[in-house]
């Protein structure tokens, strides 16, 4: 949720300022948008979709789950070039070498996990059953690279909570500026742009 | 149903290819959003 936030924040203050300059919005001139497609198609079987979520093995399910980051690295390397993207690049890079350093999941410790579900619900689980769409419970201690996990919360007294690693912050960020910059060039005054148009 | 019609084919006549760049990219980012980000999320109310 605080992802699609911050790509709606972005797209609005890019269609704002669009608006405030009188031009129309500039989309990101992606390249290869069928690769995010294909690389989606995975999470939505392994992650989303709640009917065909719990199908696969886990250990299955984690590979599949590192197929789709790869192809979406390649995604976003492809489209390097955009405002935005190497910040989003960047969180891509962190949540990834904790994903693999994990198992293939983002693992969260149950003193995060009991902030989002409550203790009589995260008592129901063990340590290493799959937590939320792509988390896994584990021990701080036992978590290799655990400043990168999901560990990260919202204040509580903040009616929504959500629990989110550095990776998630760049990539929201990544995402925020890549929208809202697009629109944001200077102004061709109309004379030049007459002069333009006859070269 | 002509007049609904009509008003269909105006709005249909004002949805041109860059509107249609806009919306495929912006699908396309948001799935990149999503399967590259890991939160988990536990909603408005759960604790």
């Amino acid at each position: 949720m605080i992802l699609l936030l911050a790509l709606i924040s972005g797209l609005l203050v890019g269609l704002g300022w669009a608006g405030w300059q009188h031009r129309p919005y500039q989309a990101p001139a992606l390249q290869s948008t069928w690769l995010a497609f294909v690389a989606f198609f995975p999470q939505i079987v392994v992650a989303y979709w709640p009917a065909t979520r719990h199908l696969l093995p886990d250990w299955l399910a984690s590979i599949a789950l590192l197929i789709s980051l790869i192809l979406f690295a390649a995604f976003a390397w492809r489209n390097r070039h955009l405002p935005g993207m190497p910040i989003l690049l960047a969180g891509l890079a962190l949540n990834f070498i904790v994903i693999v350093a994990n198992g293939g999941w983002m693992p969260i410790s149950p003193q995060t996990a009991s902030r989002l579900t409550g203790n009589d619900i995260l008592g129901l689980m063990s340590l290493g059953s799959r937590f939320g769409q792509k988390d896994i419970l584990l021990l701080s201690q036992n978590t290799h690279f655990e400043f990168l996990a999901d560990r990260l919360l919202l204040p509580a007294w903040f009616p929504y909570q959500v629990a989110f690693s550095l990776g998630d912050v760049l990539v929201s960020l990544g995402i925020f500026w890549l929208l809202a910059h697009p629109s944001v060039k200077a102004r061709i005054p109309p004379k030049e742009r007459v002069h333009l148009d006859y070269i | 149903m002509k007049n609904t019609f009509t008003r269909f084919s105006m709005l249909a006549s004002k949805i041109n290819r860059q509107h249609i760049q806009i919306v495929l990219a912006i699908l396309a980012l948001a799935m990149l959003v999503l399967g590259i980000g890991a939160p988990a999320d536990g909603g408005a109310g759960i604790r």
